[in-house]
């Protein structure tokens, strides 16, 4: 689903920002990207995002190298991908409705399918009676949760989201991660980049550790990136951090187990007036290729 | 294209929340199209006036006031005979006077009455339009004619002035369509970075530049189409009072063109001038807009 070969980015003033990125991402998965601030993983989601591209390398998503990909196609590529950031990035003067239809009406989708889509979605995150409701009104975690609505509204295959915790309370910060989780166990593809060890220990999930621009870790396959000092040092604190999530591993999964998946599958809904958007819109095929639909 | 409705919604909220500048791009652009709206129209009046001058092969030549009668006649036969001559119909003073008296009619009339002012003269008909300046010099070298009513000199005096005055309002129009896409493209920046955030979501959210640019270039051109509509009433108000006046002072002699049988075309091509200018008045300022900063998601 997401293929770094050998990516590097270096700015035009001079930053090389990633080295020699090598990585491998599955349809499926639920991908945390840990690093401290400057590590490189803003220009590692701009490069997702194809609002930058790497100065060598090849970056692979969907079948789709990006490096082949017009101009114009960029969007198309877009829609695949769903976008969570720190701030919420909410526009004030709409309300949570209009905010998460927002993203349906900017692909064009018609207002029929956008008033049944919407609070589906909505009802997803557990939002359904904040339909009217100003994101001033709502706290941290329910603007985020608004935020995360909008990435899903439009069915992407990947859900990206940049330090979704970021701005919101330590206790909510674990609700939201939940939330993801519970969508990556509808299929959709999870990358979360933040810098918070402890949540991430808290979720037994792969962790890709970036520090200095290049992978000092990966859980999926667990082994040291570079050989200078500096590397080995960070990859040691990690993997120390990395050692205490597993020691917890085993009731954590067993926690997991509890959170009720069904409660937000189809049959929950089945009383529901909306039947025939229960399900998430069919999901693009893997080598599904980007092309202008109109 | 999906999502039209929503697109030309989003545009008109736009002229609507920016609305101070929209006002100052609609002015400007109306006093653009006014300007343009008088000029096309007086040449367009110039124009038929100098058909109509150049179509007629008749001509009036005055006689000397103190030629008598008789010689006017013996005058008549020479013009008759030069080649080019169809006919000579003499017309003597009195007769001119009549015509006179018809044309300002009576009242004002009477106040001139009394006095002789006019010549005697002839109407001549020229057969081959092509010698006409050949023939007028040939009637006018004949002892006893005063002068030749030369049309044609003052239809050429008058298709210069119009055409110095098409010259000047083209540039001054010229000068005024810059600015009016100037001020829209400015009108419509504002707006853009006052939405510069929800533009920053459309992008990431994939929405395609066509589509995040649209609502700007609607914006453009509903600024385009009000002031076109303005522009047509405007200056068909202008343009009645100046036919009104002329047709006081001026009578029969000059026949200026009913606004009802121009206002069609008029106000298309107002509306195509101010639609384009609009459109491009938005396309100028997104299209810089979306290749910088408008292009980032992440960064901004």
């Amino acid at each position: 689903m997401i293929n770094f070969d050998n990516v590097s980015k270096t700015y035009p003033n001079g930053t090389h920002a990633l080295h020699d990125i090598t990585l491998h991402i599955d349809k499926g998965e639920f991908v945390f990207i840990v690093g401290a601030s400057g590590a490189g993983k803003s220009t590692f989601l701009k490069l997702i995002m194809r609002e930058e591209t790497p100065t060598s390398g090849e970056i692979t998503i969907n079948g789709n190298k990006l490096s082949k990909l017009k101009k114009r196609h960029v969007p198309y590529l877009r829609r695949h991908m769903g976008f969570v950031f720190q701030d919420f990035r909410l526009i004030e003067k709409m309300n949570v409705f209009d905010n998460v239809a927002f993203a349906m009406r900017a692909v064009g989708e018609s207002s029929a399918v956008i008033k049944k889509r919407v609070p589906y979605v909505l009802d997803l995150v557990g939002l359904k009676d904040k339909l009217k409701d100003r994101p001033s009104e709502l706290s941290g975690g329910e603007q985020q949760r608004v935020s995360l609505a909008r990435a899903l509204v439009n069915n992407p295959e990947i859900i990206v989201a940049d330090e979704p915790t970021g701005n919101i309370d330590p206790e909510l910060s674990h609700e939201i991660i939940e939330l993801l989780t519970r969508i990556n166990s509808m299929g959709t593809t999870v990358l979360v980049v933040t810098h918070e060890h402890e949540l991430v220990r808290e979720f037994n999930q792969r962790v890709i550790t970036i520090d200095k621009g290049r992978i000092v870790s990966d859980t999926a396959d667990e082994k040291t990136y570079g050989g200078d000092e500096d590397y080995d040092e960070a990859y040691d604190d990690y993997a120390e951090d990395y050692r205490d999530s597993y020691s917890d591993s085993p009731e954590e999964a067993e926690e997991d187990e509890d959170i009720d998946i069904s409660s937000y599958s189809a049959a929950h809904y089945a009383d529901e007036e909306e039947d025939e958007y229960e399900a998430p819109l069919p999901q693009y095929p893997d080598n599904v290729v980007i092309t202008p639909d109109q | 294209m999906k999502g039209f409705g929503y697109l030309v919604k989003e545009g008109l909220k736009n002229v609507y929340a920016n609305r101070i500048m929209s006002i100052a791009s609609i002015c400007v652009l109306v006093s653009c199209l006014v300007m343009t709206g008088v000029a096309a129209l007086f040449s367009v009046n110039v124009q038929k006036i100098v058909n109509e001058v150049e179509k007629t092969n008749e001509t009036t030549v005055y006689i000397l006031r103190e030629r008598s009668e008789i010689e006017a006649r013996q005058i008549g036969n020479l013009i008759s005979n030069i080649e080019n001559v169809e006919s000579a119909t003499f017309v003597s003073r009195q007769e001119a006077m009549e015509q006179f008296r018809s044309t300002l009619g009576d009242q004002l009339f009477d106040r001139v009455k009394g006095n002789d002012p006019l010549n005697d003269a002839y109407r001549v008909v020229i057969k081959d339009l092509n010698k006409y300046d050949d023939t007028v010099r040939q009637i006018k070298a004949i002892d006893g004619v005063e002068s030749v009513n030369d049309r044609r000199e003052f239809a050429r005096k008058l298709s210069i002035v119009s055409r110095l005055i098409n010259m000047i309002s083209f540039a001054v129009v010229g000068a005024l369509i810059i600015i009016s896409l100037f001020i829209i493209a400015n009108t419509i920046r504002a707006t853009m970075y006052s939405r510069r955030f929800e533009i920053s979501i459309m992008k990431s959210v994939g929405a395609t530049n066509m589509f995040v640019r649209m609502p700007f270039l609607v914006e453009g051109m509903v600024i385009g189409f009000i002031s076109a509509a303005l522009s047509t009433v405007a200056v068909g108000l202008l343009y009645n009072g100046i036919r009104r006046i002329i047709s006081e002072v001026a009578g029969t002699w000059i026949e200026v063109i009913p606004f009802n049988s121009i206002v069609v075309p008029l106000a298309l091509i107002f509306i195509a001038v101010g639609v384009l200018v609009g459109f491009f008045g938005g396309f100028i300022s997104i299209r810089k807009y979306l290749k910088k900063e408008g292009n980032e998601i992440l960064g901004w």
